[in-house]
């Protein structure tokens, strides 16, 4: 049998070294997007090869 | 996006502190990377070929489908990972990241690393890395592994996979030389992953999971690493017997073949005390380096085409 849920404890505040991690977290986070554009943008040019530069102008 | 506090059924408070290498832990990066060098051996094999960056992406997104599946398998699995030696201190257990996270993760992995393939590949191979996605964190993790003693022979599919979907990258369709290779694979599973579960016995006793030792015993489970190596061995010469794999393969596979047997008998014969823990860890780490030491020749030959072909005698 599933135990009862108790009433949720609010968290104590973030501390100074949980922050960080959280921060340098967000940074990975960030490289890891600014990696995906750079993937997308070469596989694109690959897939789509000379043809990308033939449109009408 | 997950919230950054989770309440526990027992009142506790989980608050969100992970970092880049808690999450990069959840996708299981030892694994990744046989994944990585099995589905490289299936591109590098399979007759054709396709652009380099293609190729890249394409082993990235299998790399990342693998890693999500990985971290499927860890979010189901948190509750017993934490009663286990081996396993407790991962990222969940720990308490480094919360349950919802990894799902989050998990989902959005599972989901990009598919639809990538899709786009830079072909619709075969993502259905392909979809579904091992599907067999590894709802077949394998939510409903073998606590449920029968056969539960890392019929999951061990699930590993076998990535050179068929290497395979079928390179030319949108399904030949027999991956097929070989998931064959390599997959009898491998067993020896490799029941010479842990014989030491880890307690461990998973503890967790109630049915492994073979807890489940048939440790001799039947020694019996039985013994006949899956007999039966995996020669399967390994085959590339070279059909063509796809030169003289350095068939060499290095009949060779590392003969160790593993050996390796084999030995845990089989030795059942008692320190020796026969020793036995197991060297059948584990030798497997290791056998699975990663034949697709390293297979990717040599045919990535590098530095084969010396020899004439093909099945097939």
């Amino acid at each position: 049998m599933t135990e009862p849920r108790k009433p949720p404890v609010a968290p104590a505040a973030f501390t100074g070294e949980d922050m960080a991690r959280r921060r340098r977290r967000s940074v990975a986070l960030a490289l890891v997007l600014a990696g995906l554009v750079v993937f997308f943008f070469v596989v694109t040019l690959v897939k789509t090869g000379p043809a990308i530069l033939n449109r009408p102008l | 996006m997950s919230a950054a506090f989770e309440t526990r059924t027992d009142g506790a408070t989980l608050t969100s502190i992970g970092e880049a290498r808690d999450f990069f832990a959840l996708l299981k990066p030892r694994v990744m990377s046989l994944v990585v060098i099995t589905a490289m051996a299936g591109m590098a094999t399979a007759p054709g070929a396709v652009h380099p960056v293609i190729a890249l992406a394409a082993l990235l997104a299998i790399a990342v489908g693998a890693g999500a599946s990985g971290c499927l398998n860890m979010w189901y699995d948190a509750d017993i990972d934490e009663l286990m030696s081996r396993t407790a201190k991962r990222p969940i257990p720990a308490g480094r990241v919360l349950p919802s996270e990894a799902l989050a993760f998990g989902l959005t992995l599972s989901i990009g690393s598919v639809v990538v393939l899709g786009l830079v590949a072909n619709l075969l191979s993502a259905a392909m890395l979809a579904f091992t996605i599907f067999f590894y964190a709802v077949v394998y993790s939510m409903w073998l592994k606590r449920w029968t003693p056969q539960n890392i022979v019929i999951g061990g599919a699930a590993g076998a996979f990535p050179p068929m979907i290497g395979e079928a990258v390179v030319t949108g369709d399904l030949g027999i030389h991956s097929i070989v290779l998931f064959a390599i694979i997959f009898l491998w599973t067993p020896p490799h992953f029941w010479a842990l579960a014989l030491v880890k016995a307690a461990d998973y006793g503890r967790a109630g999971i049915p492994m073979m030792p807890n489940a048939a015993g440790p001799a039947s489970t020694r019996r039985q690493i013994v006949a899956y190596s007999l039966a995996m061995a020669p399967v390994a010469v085959l590339p070279a017997l059909m063509g796809f794999a030169g003289l350095a393969y068939l060499v290095v596979s009949v060779a590392t073949g003969l160790v593993m047997v050996w390796l084999s008998i030995q845990v089989w014969r030795t059942t008692e005390g320190e020796a026969a823990t020793k036995a197991c860890y060297r059948l584990f780490g030798f497997s290791i380096l056998y699975l990663f030491g034949l697709f390293a020749v297979l990717l040599v030959e045919n990535g590098l085409g530095l084969m010396w072909a020899l004439p093909k005698v099945i097939g």
